[in-house]
């Protein structure tokens, strides 16, 4: 199949396998995209892992471990994946502390209280969730079928976040308080998370068929799915041009891309403190791993 | 079973289970990332159930025993209040404090409380999985000196965890000497930085829920 006929075949919705042939250009984009929400997982699982050891019930402390585990068990699938494609991952977590590779924008801010911890599994879960949905149709067959269990998972999350949202929004005022500030901390963040609106026939990925919608669709959809659940608990938007159409589209002031720029190419507020840390536990713990291959050798 | 006694084991299994969850996203190996949250998660629920029990005794619930006591009034041995954020430390007290663990179980096993025994049966079901983690990690490293140093450290207080007619059993499944115990009746500066942490969103709206 010559690379035309591969475009022509994988945008028809035909699916590819770990060993079929395809053309070395599709093969880089799906490394760099499946490594890149690999690097997310893992790097996700940073913001919310301090607030394991505050979490204020026994219930929530069980819900939060089990859910930041799921994480890690998200990127442990997803290397594998890429693994596959030729690329170990030892270099994908070299790559990642040297900060040579990306992971997604809402990873690279701070988590300053319990009410970011609701934030963060309820809304920036949901909008991962929506991108993670529009993979199961990926052209590359094995890391659509991972997704069907990551998805799965990815929905208890949500539920777990809307739940600790609630609880705090029936509480008292201040517990209101602590929701209304982190929301308003992560809208801008939220709103950037899709990437910019470029037309999805310009965008490689969708090209490929490595993600089956564009940018705008998927922030038109958390949109859609979610900002009537925030009003209804009585929570703000902090937009004041955000509102539904007659015509169903969501209109809102234009997100910050530079920040989005700035943030993903290591500039963001908690990057450089968040990668240190990684590579200072990978550092302190090199001779684990080289007990465990010198056994397996 | 008095509620002193529920309260040491239930202690114990959460201040570990705290210890344990400090290693997620953070372990040497994603595999090892994983097996400790389901570790701390095992832990953690056991110690729900064991404050639950207590709490039907006490009148109150296993969330107030868990975090609304005062540090002074936790019983925890300082083996599982020790913070030692690194591998050839939290393996030693891994082991060292599973292959206790199974001491304790089996005497409550036999508990005349169809509660308590019912509940160690239940949770030495899912202690037997973390033996077999233990005991292939103590495997793994047990030629590498810090791992070797770090049991040794700690030996004193893995004996702590047992009460005293149950030590010698310890050492001879370990195959150390017996030493004067750590015992639990001492507050470590440890246990208080972990409880001024782990009660902090607790506190900050008091009778709040969350």
């Amino acid at each position: 199949m010559d690379d035309q006929a591969f475009l022509d075949y994988v945008q028809a919705g035909g699916q590819v396998e770990t060993g079929d042939s395809m053309p070395a250009d599709y093969r880089a984009k799906l490394v760099k995209f499946i490594e890149m929400h690999g690097n997310s997982e893992l790097m996700g699982v940073l913001p919310e892992r301090e607030w394991i050891l505050r979490a204020p019930t026994l219930q929530r402390k069980l819900a939060l471990t089990a859910k930041v585990q799921d994480e890690v068990g998200h990127s442990q699938l997803i290397y594998r994946v890429v693994e596959d494609l030729g690329k170990p991952r030892e270099q994908c977590l070299a790559d990642l502390i040297s900060g040579k590779a990306k992971f997604h924008n809402v990873f690279h801010y701070p988590t300053k209280t319990w009410g970011d911890v609701g934030v963060i599994a309820w809304l920036v879960d949901a909008a991962a969730i929506i991108s993670q949905k529009a993979l199961l149709r990926c052209s590359y067959a094995p890391y659509a079928r991972i997704m069907k269990k990551i998805c799965w998972e990815e929905s208890f999350h949500i539920l777990h976040g809307r739940d600790v949202i609630l609880t705090m929004m029936n509480g008292t005022d201040e517990q209101r308080e602590l929701v209304q500030e982190a929301l308003n901390r992560w809208w801008g963040p939220l709103m950037q998370f899709h990437g910019n609106p470029i037309p999805k026939e310009d965008d490689p990925m969708y090209v490929w068929r490595i993600k089956s919608q564009g940018n705008e669709e998927a922030r038109q959809q958390f949109l859609d799915g979610y900002v009537p659940q925030i009003w209804e608990l009585g929570l703000t938007v902090p937009d004041a041009k955000l509102r539904k159409r007659d015509d169903g589209v969501w209109e809102y002031s234009e997100p910050d891309w530079d920040e989005l720029k700035h943030v993903v190419t290591g500039h963001g507020p908690k990057t450089q403190e968040r990668l240190a840390f990684r590579r200072k536990f990978l550092e302190q713990e090199a001779w684990v791993r080289s007990v465990v291959l010198a056994e397996a050798a | 079973m008095s509620a002193p006694a529920l309260l040491e084991l239930a202690d114990d299994e959460l201040i570990l289970g705290w210890r344990d969850s400090e290693w997620t996203g953070i372990a040497p190996s994603l595999e090892e990332d994983v097996a400790f949250s389901s570790i701390a998660q095992n832990e953690i629920g056991h110690a729900r159930a064991l404050y639950e029990l207590a709490a039907r005794e006490l009148g109150t619930t296993a969330d107030e025993l868990a975090f609304d006591r005062d540090p002074s009034e936790y019983r925890s041995a300082p083996l599982v209040e020790q913070r030692r954020l690194e591998w050839a430390h939290t393996i030693a007290r891994h082991y060292l404090y599973e292959t206790a663990d199974e001491i304790r179980l089996a005497a409550l096993k036999q508990a005349d409380d169809a509660d308590v025994a019912g509940l160690a049966a239940k949770m030495d079901r899912e202690e037997q999985y973390h033996r077999l983690h233990a005991r292939m990690w103590n495997e793994r490293l047990r030629d590498e000196p810090r791992y070797q140093e770090a049991l040794r450290e700690l030996w004193p207080l893995a004996l702590g965890v047992l009460a005293p007619e149950q030590r010698a059993e310890l050492a001879g499944r370990v195959g150390f000497e017996p030493v004067d115990a750590v015992e639990r009746d001492r507050q470590s500066e440890e246990l208080r930085e972990l409880w001024e942490e782990m009660t902090m969103v607790r506190r900050s709206v008091p009778g709040a829920t969350w």
